[in-house]
């Protein structure tokens, strides 16, 4: 089943346009929303929540987000970058409020959350870390039985150990409690560990939507000393590094001597964006 | 609906909105431009939604499993019950005034006597609030100051035109002027009739807020 399906999002800002944006999460599935800053990430997930009004087709689980809006919110656990809101109210004052809205809220699992996450209910938001922000969040949504987590640069502003712990968090919770989730970010390395699939927006086009693997197989990365040895291959968005250039080249060309390596989500974004083009 | 409701009192509302429904007292106050306590109450209103802002209320509010076009009609509902708990203060407070100070003491020299009267202009001046700030309000979320700047210089107009129907209009100046016990009925009649005029601009203001919020990017 289809944990979220969208289809044909469509945003016009003056000086930037969503266009036509579809995509699928599949149930039990993580999938990343990549893309440079700008390029429509945090627009697509605030036009499936609803939080802009765009226009195009947004189901969850099967269930219309125009027709059936409660109902479709209470499967999605609303995770934008932390916590930002209410800085001066305590957890569980916050809680106490949330919870009423989840006729399926669950204090049980709610407080083991605390336990886990090492949160203080009588603690104010603004006096928790980034990463405490992130695990209150977490487990707000958790705890009403949220099916589907869209989660918007939830680990921007992390050190390298929260991420990790994020990534361990969010790896437990797709066997544990079989949630889907649909999280955009740049830092694509939590992306590489955790992912089954990737959608990769550029300036408002879906210009990739398959799994981590295919794409990852689709390119590797050629190193080359000068630009003249490069115009033997077709080379996307070769750029200079510090020895040589170097470019993508697609996966299935022939080994002749070259300095290959396996291609990354981040090396990939960085040569199609050099090129400014979509996938080959 | 209550449940968000519920969050505009527990999550949103500011410490103003409770202070300024105690300044119905002013009331008790001689010479003083009653009208004023109305454009305090506009004021908390004001706070109301600039603290909604800070918190980032709104886009909390929508990430909740609730229809979008609720969130201004709760948040007007809420707003509306500050207003009218202010209208019954103000009208048992110029009760308790007509009944123990004696009449000489309840003519204003400063505007209209605080009567039942001057508690429907309150109500006219509350509805037209409501009508100008909470759709401009919902039509851009973040532009509050504008809006707010807007809608009580609206208001400072509004105390200024009754007050000068006070003395220039025999209606103000000698039916709807004086204690309550003097032509009763007729002040009677234009509190009803304020409180009607601000039941339906609050009605509109709240679908126009609908229509504007629907169409927010937050």
């Amino acid at each position: 089943m289809k944990a979220l399906e969208v289809q044909n999002l469509t945003k016009f800002y003056p000086k930037f346009t969503l266009k036509g944006v579809s995509f699928d999460v599949e149930e039990g599935h993580i999938v990343g929303l990549i893309g440079r800053n700008g390029a429509g990430k945090s627009t697509t997930l605030k036009g499936i929540l609803r939080l802009i009004s765009a226009e195009g087709d947004v189901k969850v689980f099967g269930k219309d987000i125009n027709t059936e809006e409660e109902a479709v919110k209470k499967e999605i656990g609303y995770v934008g970058g932390g916590f930002r809101f209410y800085p001066l109210k305590t957890l569980s004052a916050i809680k106490s409020v949330y919870k009423n809205f989840f006729s399926e809220w669950n204090e049980d699992k709610y407080q083991n959350y605390l336990i886990k996450f090492s949160l203080a209910e009588d603690k104010k938001v603004k006096d928790l870390s980034e990463g405490m922000k992130v695990k209150f969040a977490i487990a707000l949504a958790l705890s009403h039985g949220a099916r589907l987590l869209i989660m918007d640069e939830p680990t921007s502003g992390l050190d390298p150990i929260s991420r990790e712990e994020f990534c361990d968090i969010i790896i437990e919770l797709i066997k544990s409690e079989r949630v889907s989730v649909l999280f955009s970010t740049h830092v694509t390395g939590d992306l590489m560990r955790i992912a089954d699939d990737i959608v990769y927006i550029s300036d408002g086009n879906v210009l990739a939507d398959m799994s981590l693997k295919e794409l990852l197989s689709k390119y590797k990365v050629a190193h080359f000393d000068s630009e003249k040895q490069a115009e033997n291959f077709e080379v996307i968005g070769l750029k200079p590094v510090k020895e040589g250039f170097e470019g993508l080249v697609k996966a299935d060309l022939k080994d002749d001597g070259y300095i290959y390596e396996e291609a990354t989500i981040d090396k990939i974004m960085i040569h199609l964006e050099a090129e400014g083009r979509g996938l080959c | 609906m209550l449940n968000l409701i519920n969050k505009e009192f527990k999550l949103c509302v500011h410490p103003t909105n409770f202070v300024f429904l105690f300044f119905a007292a002013l009331l008790l106050v001689p010479n003083y431009p009653y009208e004023v306590v109305f454009f305090f109450s506009s004021l908390s209103m004001f706070f109301y939604c600039l603290t909604s802002r800070e918190n980032n209320d709104l886009q909390f509010t929508c990430s909740l499993p609730v229809k979008k076009g609720n969130i201004p009609i709760a948040r007007i509902f809420t707003s509306a019950v500050f207003q009218v708990v202010l209208i019954i203060f103000c009208l048992l407070t110029s009760i308790i005034k007509c009944s123990l100070f004696p009449a000489e003491m309840i003519i204003n020299q400063a505007g209209i006597s605080a009567n039942f009267a001057l508690v429907g202009n309150g109500a006219i001046m509350l509805g037209i609030f409501n009508l100008i700030f909470f759709p401009r309000y919902f039509k851009n979320p973040d532009r509050i100051g504008t809006t707010f700047v807007l809608s009580s210089a609206v208001l400072f107009i509004m105390v200024i035109i009754f007050i000068v129907l006070r003395w220039a209009m025999p209606m103000y100046s000698e039916v709807l002027n004086g204690p309550n016990a003097e032509n009763t009925l007729s002040k009677v009649i234009y509190l009803l009739i304020g409180l009607m005029l601000y039941a339906v601009m609050t009605y509109a203001s709240c679908k126009l807020s609908v229509k504007n919020f629907l169409k927010v990017d937050l």
